[in-house]
Formats: C-alpha cells, structure tokens, sequence
C-alpha cells in the first residue's frame, strides 16, 4: 500500500545571454534543498528547457511524486533574474587617448556599457574620419570628456563640439565629464536638459577618481537600456544576494562571475553593503576584440595551442557563445581567458583583505574540476592574505537576489548546505626574494597527525588537503619583503582555514604572478602548478610545485 | 521570400528615395556632405581685438553647421565671415582662431541592395529585400554586391591565390573552408566584390584588415571589399548542402554586408535552414574543434550527461559523420541543417 505523499517545489532560473539555468528546490523532510540542476543553451527554449527538468526530477525524487511532477512543476514558485536583453551602446569621444578617454573609457566599461566608438583627439585619424565615424555610429548614450578642473581647454570644448556636430537632435544623451568650468558652455552647445554633468575622472593630472563617473553611467545605463524590472537583471539580482550573504555571515566578500557577454564583480562589505561592476565588453566573447589578447592568452596557458589557434577560439567565444570547448586546449584557453577578463573587471577595484571568494557564471563554477574552478579565482582575483574560495554551481545566487528585499536573507539561509560549493582556503602572498622562504606556514588540523611547518618559496605553489567541513589553524611567518596584504604588528599571523572540494592552497607566486620569459621554462613552471592543483593527492600528502 | 533590410543614415544625410520606390543595388539612396580637413580660420586678428574679447564677439555655438557666407563672429562693424558651408568646431582663446571643416561636396550613399523602400526616416531607410538571407558569424568590409560565382570544387577546399584571374572582377566568390591573406589581398586587388568562406583564420583575416588600412593611409585607392564567413574561424568548410545550394545559385546578383555579416541573394530559394537543438536522425554540423564544419547525423541522444575530453560534462549525442566518423558530440556544438525548400 503506497502512502500518499506531498511536496512544495520552487524554480530557481538564471537566463543568460547564451546559456540558461534552473535549478529546482523542494521541501525534503521539512527543509529546503536543492532537488536537481539543468543547464542548457538559451536557444533551446523554456519547453526544452522544462522537459529536461522534469526527465532530471523523474530520477531524482521520490517514485511516488512522479505522476504528479508536471502538476508540481507548473504550480511551482518561479524565481528569476536574467541579462539585459541588449547591451547598452555608448560613443566616447575625449581629448586624449592616454588620460581623459582612458579614464572615461574605464569607466564606461565598468558602469556596463559597451563602447561602440572610441575617438580622442590624438588618435591618429583625420577630422573628417572622426566625424565620419561620429555622424554614422547608433548609440544610446554620449560621453563627452576632458580637461583639467579649473582650465578652459580648447581641446576639451572641441571634442564637446564633435559630438555636437555629429550627434542628432533630439537623439541620446550627453555626459560630460571634463573640466568643471566648462560644463555650462558644453550644455549650451546642446538642447536644454540633453546633458549631464558629473565630476572629472581626471581633475588633474595626478588624480583619477573614476567613481562617480562609473555610478552616474551605472544609473543612466538603467534608465536607458533596462527598463524592466530591475532587480530581476542578473547584474543587479546577484550583488544584492552576495550583500546579504555578507550581512549574515559577517565577512567581507566579492562574488565574480565572467558571464558570455558580460563581467559581474561584487564587493560586500560585512554590514550588507555592496559595491557592484558590470563590465559591457568583460564577458569571454569580449577578449576577441581585445588587441593582444591572443597572444596573452597563449601565453599565460602555455598548453593551448599557438596564438593563431587562440586567436580562433577567442572569436569563436564571440560568435558561438553557447558551444562548449571539447579538447583540452580549447578549455585551457577559455579558463585562461576568464582569468585574463576577471583581471581586467577588478584592475581598478582596491580589493583590500577578502573572507570570502565566490565564483559564479558556468566557466568559474561549473569547470570539470573543482581545481580548475580555483585556479580561475586565484590566479584571476589574486587575493592577497587567507580567503576562503567557494562556487556557485547550480547559479542561486542570482534568482536569490531577484526576490524582495526582505525575502533574500531567508532564501539564503533555507539552502544554506547547497547555496555554495566551498573549495577551500588560499593563502596568497607578494613580495620576497626568488627561492628565498616566502612564508613559513604551520598547519594544526584536529584530528589529523601533526605536520612539519611547511616552507613555501617565491614563485612555489603548494596544496595541503583539508575536505569539505574540515577547519585548521594556521600560523604563517611570512619571510622578509614579504606582505600578506593587512598590516601586520607580530611577526607570525594566526589565522584560521576551512577546507574544500580542493583544500589549503598556499601561494607564494606573487601579485601579478610573474613567468619566465623563456617559453619551455614558462611551460615547465605552469604544468607543475597545473599538477599541484589538479593532482589527488593520498589524504595527508602535500603537493608542491 | 523576403527579408527587411535597414540602411542606417549617417547625421545630415538627405534621402532621395521614398516609400513604394523600387530600388537597385547600384541605386543611389541618399546623399551626405562629409566634412573635410579642419581649417583655421582668424577670428580675433579681422576683429582687432584680443583673442579673450573676440570670444565674446562670437555669434554662432561650437558643434554648429553653417552656411557658406554665414557669420560667425562680429564686432562693431568688424565681421567675420566663413567663406563656404562648414562646421564650426572649436575656437581657440590662445591664437585667436576658429577651428572650422568644410563640407564637401555631395557624396552619394548605395544601398547595394535590390528590393522595394518601406520605410523612410531620418535616422535610416528600410527596403524589403526580394531574396535569401544568409547570415554568417563574423565578416569584415564595407557593402558590396556582385554575381556569385563558386569557386572551389569541394566544401572543404581551401580558397587557393590562383583560382583568382580577372575574370573575378567585380563578383562575391564563394570560397571553402579558408582564403589566405596573400588570396584575400589577391582578390582585391584583382577587384573581386568580396568573398563568402566556411571559415577563416582570424589572425590572417587581421593580418588583411592591417594591410587594407595602411594602404588607405598612404592614400591607396579605397574599393570596396567585403568578407563573410559563414561557419566559423579557424579552416572550417562549408556545409554541403549550403555549398549545394550556392552552386544552384551561382551567377545570381548577391548583396554582401561584411561587417554585419549577411549575405543577400536575389531570386534565390532559401538556403538550408539552421536550427538549435537537434533530434535523432537530423542531419546536423559540429562547431568547434575537433568536430569543426564536419556534417553528419545525429545517431541517437545520450541518456544524461557525457563528459568531453576537456572533462566538460553535457547532454551529448552519437553523430555519425559524412567521412565515416562516428563520435560523442556535446549538443549545444551541434545545428540541424534542414534542407532547402524545393522551389
């Protein structure tokens, strides 16, 4: 005799531009978990898409619910967030490359737009071709910059003049970002209430503060391109989830996530508060346009081929975003490539000491090996200091952070045991003498027989296992010229570590991690980190590379 | 079968063709007046003032379009005039000078498509184009058009420098699966239209695009060319039956949109269809290495996931190429191809 059973179900769904994302959860035995996870191609469609979740139920849940899955599925709660259906497009015309437009350019690009014209005034081109290109481009919004505060720059009024001339009536919006005594000329060469003024990212020549530039574009690029309701974006949604992880558990945490077209990072401070970046071209299909990037690619993986096959895989990144990379080189590439745009979205983040590392988007959390998914945040993030590193594998975060307010704490803390994928502890350092001691680091692990401290040297990666669950207390002496990131008053720092799907991680590499310039001793140095990361170790054995 | 394609009109173009007109490809649509090399122009020295003053004297805003004889600054009885239409860019407080580019003539703007005007706005012209789409995934160049000629002899056959003679003058050739750079510098200068590809490596590709723009800087002439690559970079051939289907199309007029990576072709049937997710027994094409531009059928779906040997784990499928190789291909690196509609 069957006994009738019951069940709440919940779907969680994460749309990307090239690959979507559901997750179901259930009431199992009166707590929430997660029940299954599908991924598939957002060209697949939602039937595909919901047929593959109910093929995926039908093996995971109780053989009594079975008969009832469609019914439970469509009455279930759907919570979603998703991309921006379409980029938002911004023009940039400043008067130089090196200062006023790279500063404008940076900051447009964290704010998450995609720069569709750059023109400064020192670019080579003529006047006629930059007008050309201004008077042709499709744009949603102008940014206008340049000139100190203070100065009446000709230059400065005459990139504002491009744009004027190039710009049609009653078309997008202006921002000017230059001098600040210039700003009522510049409003003048437009119709009223065209431009917005917002403070120079370049007020002299030694300062550059970018921020309130990024925030202003940040708000305008919500009024322009997203009108939808925004906390269901998956660049607004998943900051919000990441603030209130940070609230709870009192920690300081960033989040990335190297989507397909676009870059997330959010920064959460242990009150809840969070400082987000979009960055429009900071997805793996934006590397192709990158001057370079092959090259660098090829060269910081030192397995994936030559920079010609790069160069296709980078592009194939941008053509078909939805495929997947089948050989090992192909796959080393892309991780390298996320590593190299996870670089870029936080070049002008101080970062500071990090709790907490959290990798989102498939390429960082759902890498065949969860060594691999480590690698792409040390070696992409380089946190200095002790940080615990965890994925978001079945991509909670984002739906989480769509819900109200009020609601986000609660979802976060019903699937607390499958919310992340903990992956261990890094300890990354910098500075110090090549094959000198970097640090000096004893591990007490209870329960487990004592080890002697280990002695780690400039440029040597080593990983100690620590499983899922598992705490140790650490005591790091690191050696001379050798910082850990925070001040230090004791010559030894106690800190504590919890283990992962990896375990500790203990980095003397450096930041930036520096390579031989010889090619065989750069390949040689890579695959002995490769083999430490991605070795299985016998359970008490250090790897070191 | 039709398809609506959109001209984008620079800023200050003026149409010259309105809704209902019939259009050619070598038709003009519109005309623009590009502005030429900035000129300086004195401002404050005609004024007899200093350049601080002459500023104030200054009648007409920076960013302004303005007509031949219009004034641009006056003080007193003192004027300054400019001499022919122009905008007024910039002016200069340290030398007294007004930074000005002249409108040249008249140039006229091509739609390079055939088809009947729906739309006419300020911002762009629409044209319903009486053809078939061919979309690729990447390109480069400018719009062109010509007749479609094939020449290779195999999907899979690499665009050689010497299939390319003068009788490709002013025609879009349908390579293989690559052109080198030395073929593509060929072929412009042998003043070939442009050139449909299976694939092409994005270094050469790059390494063209460099060579082009120099040659421009140094002032070289400026034809037009146009690529499209239709499968993917890297040597990737075409899909037989697409290949098939431009053989039946060969001679036809084309319309070729290198940057947006279309391929238009007039009077034509509809080119084999593409289509995400494919099921047993569809005819399909791999992307991406190993598999990369290979046709075959999808032999059956594999229960859950399969891993890669990059170790990435997704639903996968039995293909059984067209060579005899049979292999586990992720599906989200597959498309059906769907064969053409029979005209």
């Amino acid at each position: 005799m069957s006994t009738e059973i019951d069940t709440e179900l919940a779907v969680l769904l994460d749309v990307g531009s090239a690959w979507a994302k559901a997750s179901i959860i259930g009431r199992v035995r009166g707590r929430w978990r997660l029940v299954t996870h599908v991924a598939q191609p957002t060209a697949w469609g939602a039937a595909e898409l919901r047929t593959a979740i109910l093929e995926r139920m039908t093996r995971a849940v109780d053989p009594r619910l079975a008969g009832r899955l469609p019914d439970l599925l469509a009455s279930a709660n759907r919570i979603e967030c998703h991309t921006a259906r379409r980029p938002g497009r911004l023009a940039v015309v400043a008067v130089s490359r090196e200062l006023s437009g790279s500063a404008a350019r940076r900051a447009a690009e964290a704010a998450g737009w995609q720069i569709v014209e750059h023109v400064t005034l020192d670019d080579g081109r003529s006047l006629a071709d930059r007008l050309a290109r201004l008077q042709a481009v499709e744009t949603d919004a102008w940014l206008v910059a340049g000139g100190f505060d203070g100065v009446r720059s000709p230059r400065a009024m005459e990139a504002a003049a491009l744009v004027a001339s190039a710009r049609r009536r009653g078309g997008a919006p202006v921002v000017w970002a230059g001098s600040d005594v210039l700003a009522e000329d510049v409003r003048d060469l437009f119709e009223p209430d065209t431009v917005g003024t917002v403070a120079n990212p370049r007020p002299d020549a030694r300062r550059d503060d970018a921020a309130p530039l990024r925030d202003h574009l940040q708000r305008l690029l919500r009024s322009v391109v997203a009108r939808e309701d925004e906390t269901h974006l998956s660049a607004i949604a998943m900051p919000r989830a990441v603030g209130v992880l940070a609230a709870g558990s009192g920690l300081r945490v960033l989040a990335v996530d190297i989507g397909a077209r676009t870059g997330i990072s959010a920064l959460a401070e242990p009150d809840g508060q969070v400082v987000s970046r979009i960055h429009g071209g900071g997805g793996l299909s934006g590397l192709g346009a990158v001057p370079g990037a092959a090259s660098r690619v090829s060269r910081l993986a030192g397995d994936a081929g030559d920079e010609a096959a790069v160069a296709d895989l980078l592009q194939t990144l941008r053509a078909r975003p939805a495929s997947l990379p089948l050989t090992v080189e192909e796959l080393s590439a892309t991780h390298v490539a996320a590593r190299v745009q996870l670089a870029a979205l936080l070049e002008d983040a101080s970062l500071g000491p990090l709790d907490l590392v959290i990798g989102a988007g498939a390429t960082i959390s759902c890498a065949p090996t969860p060594a691999q998914s480590a690698r792409i945040l040390v070696e992409g993030v380089r946190p200095l200091g002790v940080t615990q590193l965890a994925i978001d594998p079945a991509a909670l975060l984002g739906p989480l952070g769509s819900l109200p307010d009020d609601e986000i704490g609660e979802g976060t803390a019903l699937l607390a045991e499958d919310l992340l994928v903990p992956l261990g502890t890094s300890v990354v350092c910098r500075g110090g003498d090549p094959g000198r001691v970097a640090m000096r680091i004893t591990v007490h692990r209870p329960g487990w027989p004592p080890i002697a401290p280990i002695e780690l040297r400039t440029g040597q990666l080593q990983v100690v296992p620590l499983g899922r669950g598992q705490e140790a207390e650490l005591t790091i002496e690191p050696g001379d010229g050798v910082s850990l990131g925070a001040t230090r008053r004791s010559p030894r720092i106690q800190a504590r570590a919890t283990g992962g799907a990896v375990g500790l991680i203990l980095d003397a590499r450096g930041v930036p991690i520096v390579l031989p310039k010889r090619g065989d001793d750069r390949r040689a140095v890579q695959a002995g980190w490769r083999d430490t990361l991605g070795r299985e170790g016998p359970p008490g054995v250090e790897r070191v590379a | 079968m039709s398809v609506v394609h959109r001209i984008r009109l620079p800023v200050g173009a003026a149409p010259m063709v309105e809704v209902g007109h019939r259009v050619e490809p070598a038709e003009v649509l519109a005309t623009r007046r590009p502005a030429g090399p900035g000129e300086t122009l004195p401002v404050s020295v005609r004024l007899q003032c200093s350049p601080d003053e002459a500023a104030e004297h200054l009648r007409v805003l920076p960013g302004s379009t303005l007509d031949a004889g219009t004034v641009l600054a006056r003080r007193g009885d003192r004027e300054v005039r400019v001499g022919h239409a122009c905008l007024f860019l910039a002016y200069d407080r340290d030398d007294g000078t007004a930074l000005i580019a002249p409108l040249l003539g008249s140039e006229p703007i091509v739609g390079h498509v055939r088809g009947e005007v729906t739309e006419v706005d300020p911002d762009g012209i629409e044209i319903r184009v009486g053809g078939a789409l061919v979309s690729g995934v990447g390109g480069s160049g400018n719009a062109v058009h010509g007749q479609l000629r094939v020449v290779v002899h195999e999907p899979a056959e690499e665009l050689r420098a010497g299939a390319i003679d003068v009788s490709a003058t002013g025609r879009i050739l349908v390579g293989g699966s690559r052109a080198s750079a030395e073929t593509l510098t060929r072929a412009r200068a042998m003043g070939v239209a442009g050139i449909v590809l299976g694939g092409v490596l994005d270094k050469e590709l790059r390494d063209f695009e460099a060579t082009q723009r120099r040659r421009r800087q140094v002032g070289g002439p400026d034809a037009s060319f146009a690529v499209l690559l239709v499968e993917g970079f890297g040597k990737v051939g075409l899909d037989p039956a697409l290949f098939a289907w431009f053989r039946a199309n060969d001679g036809k007029l084309a319309s070729l949109f290198g940057d947006s990576a279309r391929l238009y072709v007039y009077d034509a049937d509809p080119p084999p269809a593409r289509r995400a997710l494919p099921r047993p027994g569809d005819r399909v094409i791999a992307h991406r290495r190993p598999f990369a531009g290979m046709t075959g059928e999808l032999v059956r779906v594999l229960d859950g996931s399969h891993a890669a040997p990059s170790g990435v784990a997704a639903r996968a499928g039995l293909v059984r190429f067209d060579d005899g190789l049979t292999a586990i291909v992720a599906l989200a690196n597959l498309e059906a191809t769907e064969p053409a509609p029979s005209g």
